[in-house]
């Protein structure tokens, strides 16, 4: 029960920051100086009728203020409007949202299943030459620029012939059989999966060996060693339990990145998500996807960190008793 | 020990990333020569196609080589993909390529001569204002339903001229006011009349024409439902077409598929049915450095190039299994524009100094300028020599293009001359001074972050500066741009480009009318009512409203020809260059018969996949 007015009572404070998000971003892109009508205003066939034609259908003939108020209610409605072409935006959002999900997870999956065994290993191996072996690559894994290194797989890909050059399926896909659909995807994927993979692993491993060395140096790691129980007891009933706090936070903000983490790598490898959309929407200053955008990753982020918070007062009973 | 051996360990790491950087950092040698040779040889065109009957169905056939069925060709667009597959609702290019391959309008252009020809129509006669089309009969759409007059009528009447989705073939045949009028004499034969003789109209006839079935609840669900009627998340069996081509899926952000259509009414020389490919792909591409690398990894068969990557694929070409085209120079215009506006705005201020007013309303001092700036050095510099010296207001591949009108050097000599005579003299320093003795120094604007633009811009104010000029170079955010020529008018000169069409000057009376919304050079507010035109202008306006009126090409063709003389004379746009359109497809497709006009895939019904990929030529 106690749970549960916990987390109503963060549902509503988070209405208000939801609202300033709102105001906040609505103001800039309406703002900024982005005409989107400025390539049909050059366009010699274009009549003065269909210029007014089109500013009346955006609303842009209205002071901002107005445009906000139409906005938000039918926001609140759970009406995300229309896109400068007339289409759903919710249609729109509904086309991409699966394709940067089905990315996005095989991502975070594959980092926490490789990356936290791997920095509890380096931890417990501190300073052998494994442990500095996965410093020096981690060390590789953070610095290299995110497009940079897609941008070098791409080229190897175009050189070798060994992998497709972006997108997510082939052009033959419909007339493939289930395995070879599968078999398809996996081939598309591999790439852009390796370069997210390689920079967010580096710092899931160096956090997680961080941690542990932390709460190994402990005194009550060094009392229960003292007391004489098994080293497998001391390091995985009670040091990491205790190192695993920290990372169940970051998992809170992994889940705001779900669904916008992976632009960059998006656009390199023209992979069909939702980056290079919302990344165009800004461009033409299409404002019903933009806010649609920006207010989906506030949302996340709002409930990652809930979830998080939630997650902690399950493992963590210090916390359940402030909560 | 151990210390020593790691760092060697990383040292040689990297020594290791650092040596691949400098090898890819190191640009490959261009040839300039090469990149100038790249003529096309001479292309043999099959004959006209022909009309042929058989068993009481009107075909098209096609004189090309007989070709072998089968096969695909992947091309691609750039950009976030089609947003509509609705033909009347397309605002953006892509949309609008896509409808072409799915609808045929009645008419198409003579890819080579661009002269209007038969398509869905079987033939058509003109006789002043009055349009007889007569329909194939027996021609079906991809769905086994009759293509017929009423289609046609429903088209016209019902979509265009009642106004649904997008307006603008709808506003540019209004008349005075008044609009054509479409009627249905029989089944087969269609009659349009505009309401006095009005030339362009024929151009239009080349609208994609709807299906009344499918098209005929939409419309009467109202315009807002139009809006969004055959959005891009339908089901691809709804779309009934006319084309060679119909819909097989949609995959946003990635591709559109488009398989044979198989009730399409053009034949090959045995009679059979065409077209011979069994797919045809585009791929969603999100820039032209992704698109170059698809190429290049087999994944697309033709692709427009442009810049440096012309002289990196002509070298790459001997050995590879595709072909380079130059199409010659395309539609697109670069130009130098002056401000002319000699009103005041609402405050009673000029929106132009009056000094800069005297400047560039003398006819003297825009020649000196164009005779200062340096054509061929931009082509070479900028362009990579892949673009023509520009002199006309026509693009120079349209068939109204006034060949009369002579290039030139640049001729510093000359501009100083013509200087000379409006009264300007140089100080001691070289600084060039008007009669009232103010230096002459006026802002050059165009949109920051297009690189050609910035690029011309710095040689333009080079330029300018041998004669004593002081040019402000200054470019400005794209939006900010338009705005200034649109609405505050608040520019001196301006690097602009835009897109004409090579068939049809008519198109351009936005920009040459002096009521027109991008007559930027003298830009008048919406609704403007007191006649302050130049002589020059009210000749253009009387020259545009006649080319529009007359009828045959010879008699329109005087009028442009007349039309681009006088701005040949008085410069209210200073051209500088249109580039070449180069594109490569692969040798394995035949039937590839190039133009200037139609691009490579324009007759794609008839081009093939020849089973044996053949090397080179």
């Amino acid at each position: 029960m106690k749970i549960l007015t916990y987390i109503l009572k963060r549902i509503l404070q988070s209405i208000p920051l939801l609202i300033l998000v709102s105001i906040i971003s609505f103001f800039i892109i309406r703002l900024s100086p982005v005409d989107p009508l400025a390539e049909l205003r050059l366009n010699p066939s274009v009549s003065q009728e269909t210029l007014q034609k089109e500013t009346q259908r955006l609303g842009l003939d209205k002071p901002i203020i107005v445009q906000y108020g139409k906005w938000a209610k039918s926001f609140v409605k759970g009406d995300l409007g229309i896109t400068s072409n007339g289409e759903k935006v919710s249609d729109k959002l509904k086309e991409r949202i699966p394709n940067t999900l089905l990315l996005t997870t095989i991502v975070i999956a594959l980092t926490w299943i490789v990356g936290i065994p791997l920095g509890v290993a380096a931890a417990l191996k501190w300073k052998t030459p494994f442990d500095r072996i996965l410093t020096v690559l981690t060390s590789v894994g953070m610095a290299i620029p995110s497009f940079f290194f897609a941008v070098l797989l791409l080229i190897m890909a175009v050189k070798t012939g060994w992998f497709p050059i972006g997108g997510l399926t082939s052009s033959n896909f419909l007339e493939m059989s289930f395995g070879g659909q599968v078999w398809d995807i996996t081939h598309h994927l591999i790439l852009p999966v390796t370069v997210l993979f390689t920079i967010s692993l580096a710092g899931l491993q160096r956090q997680m060996r961080a941690n542990l060395l932390d709460v190994l140096d402990s005194d009550y790691v060094k009392f229960a060693r003292a007391k004489g129980l098994s080293e497998f007891d001391v390091i995985y009933k009670h040091a990491l339990r205790n190192a695993i706090n920290p990372m169940i936070t970051m998992l809170g903000f992994e889940f705001a990145g779900l669904l916008s983490g992976a632009a960059l790598t998006e656009y390199v490898f023209q992979y069909p998500g939702l980056g290079r959309l919302i990344l165009e929407a800004v461009m033409k200053s299409d404002i019903n996807l933009v806010m649609a955008s920006l207010m989906m990753g506030a949302i996340m982020l709002i409930l990652g960190n809930l979830i998080a918070d939630i997650l902690l007062i399950i493992t963590d009973p210090r916390i359940r008793v402030k909560a | 020990m151990k210390k020593a051996g790691y760092v060697i360990l990383v040292l040689i790491f990297i020594a290791i990333l650092a040596k691949a950087c400098i090898i890819a950092d190191t640009p490959t040698p261009i040839t300039q020569e090469k990149s100038q040779n790249t003529a096309t040889e001479q292309i043999i065109y099959p004959q006209n196609q022909k009309n042929i009957t058989i068993a009481d169905v009107d075909y098209l056939q096609s004189q090309a080589e007989i070709g072998i069925y089968g096969g695909s060709l992947v091309a691609s667009t750039i950009g976030e993909g089609p947003k509509t597959f609705n033909p009347f609702n397309t605002k953006d290019n892509i949309s609008a390529m896509m409808s072409e391959v799915m609808y045929d309008g009645l008419l198409t252009t003579h890819p080579v001569t661009g002269q209007p020809i038969p398509k869905l129509a079987k033939s058509f006669s003109v006789n002043g204002n009055d349009y007889i089309i007569h329909l194939r009969h027996g021609i079906k759409w991809s769905d086994g339903k009759p293509i017929t007059a009423d289609d046609v009528v429903f088209t016209w009447q019902n979509i265009i001229f009642d106004g649904f989705g997008n307006t603008s073939t709808r506003d540019s045949i209004i008349i005075d006011g008044k609009l054509p009028t479409v009627k249905k004499i029989d089944d087969y034969t269609v009659e349009f009349k505009t309401p006095q003789p009005f030339a362009p109209f024929i151009r239009m006839l080349s609208t994609s024409i709807a299906p009344k079935h499918i098209f005929e609840p939409a419309v009467k669900k109202g315009k807002e439902y139009f809006e969004t009627f055959l959005s891009t998340n339908i089901d691809p069996k709804i779309l009934v077409t006319s084309g060679a081509f119909k819909l097989k899926e949609y995959v946003p952000a990635q591709r559109v598929v488009f398989e044979r259509n198989p009730n399409y009414y053009m034949i090959n020389k045995n009679n059979q049915k065409l077209p011979y490919l069994d797919k045809l792909v585009y791929l969603i591409v999100g820039d032209i450095n992704n698109e170059v690398l698809k190429f290049e990894g087999g994944e697309l068969d033709t692709i427009g190039l442009q810049g440096a990557n012309v002289a990196r694929f002509k070298e790459l070409e001997k050995h590879s299994n595709f072909k380079v085209y130059n199409l010659g120079p395309d539609t697109g215009t670069m130009f130098v524009s002056f401000n002319l506006n000699n009103r005041k705005d609402k405050n009673g201020k000029y929106y132009v100094d009056l000094k800069k007013q005297r400047w560039f309303q003398d006819k003297n001092f825009r020649q000196a300028v164009d005779y200062a700036i340096d054509r061929k050095n931009m082509v070479l510099n900028i362009a990579n020599g892949l673009a023509a010296p520009l002199y006309t207001a026509e693009s120079l591949n349209s068939i109204y293009l006034n060949k009369n009108l002579k290039p030139y050097d640049r001729n510093i000599e000359k501009s100083k001359d013509l200087l000379k005579k409006s009264g300007y003299w140089w100080d001691k320093k070289g600084h060039l001074m008007d009669k009232f003795g103010n230096h002459v120094e006026f802002n050059l604007f165009t949109n920051a972050g297009n690189t050609e633009r910035e690029a011309i811009g710095v040689m333009v104010k080079q330029d300018l500066e041998d004669l004593g000029m002081k040019i402000n170079f200054k470019p400005i955010e794209f939006n900010s741009l338009v705005n200034k020529l649109v609405n505050t008018s608040d520019w001196d000169i301006v690097i602009m480009g835009l897109t004409g069409s090579p068939l049809e000057p008519n198109g351009g009376k936005n920009v040459w009318m002096s009521n027109g919304t991008l007559h930027m050079f003298n830009q008048r507010p919406a609704g403007y009512t007191k006649d302050d035109r130049y002589p020059w202008e009210k000749e253009l306006d009387y020259l545009y409203t006649q080319g529009a009126l007359a009828t045959t090409f010879e008699a329109r063709k005087k009028f442009y020809d007349e039309y681009q003389k006088i701005v040949y004379e008085e410069k209210p746009f200073v051209y500088i260059y249109s580039p070449l359109r180069i594109t490569a497809i692969r040798t394995k497709f035949k039937n590839v018969f190039p133009t200037s006009l139609g691009g490579v895939t324009y007759n794609i019904e008839e081009i093939y996949e020849a089973k044996e990929p053949s090397k080179g030529e």
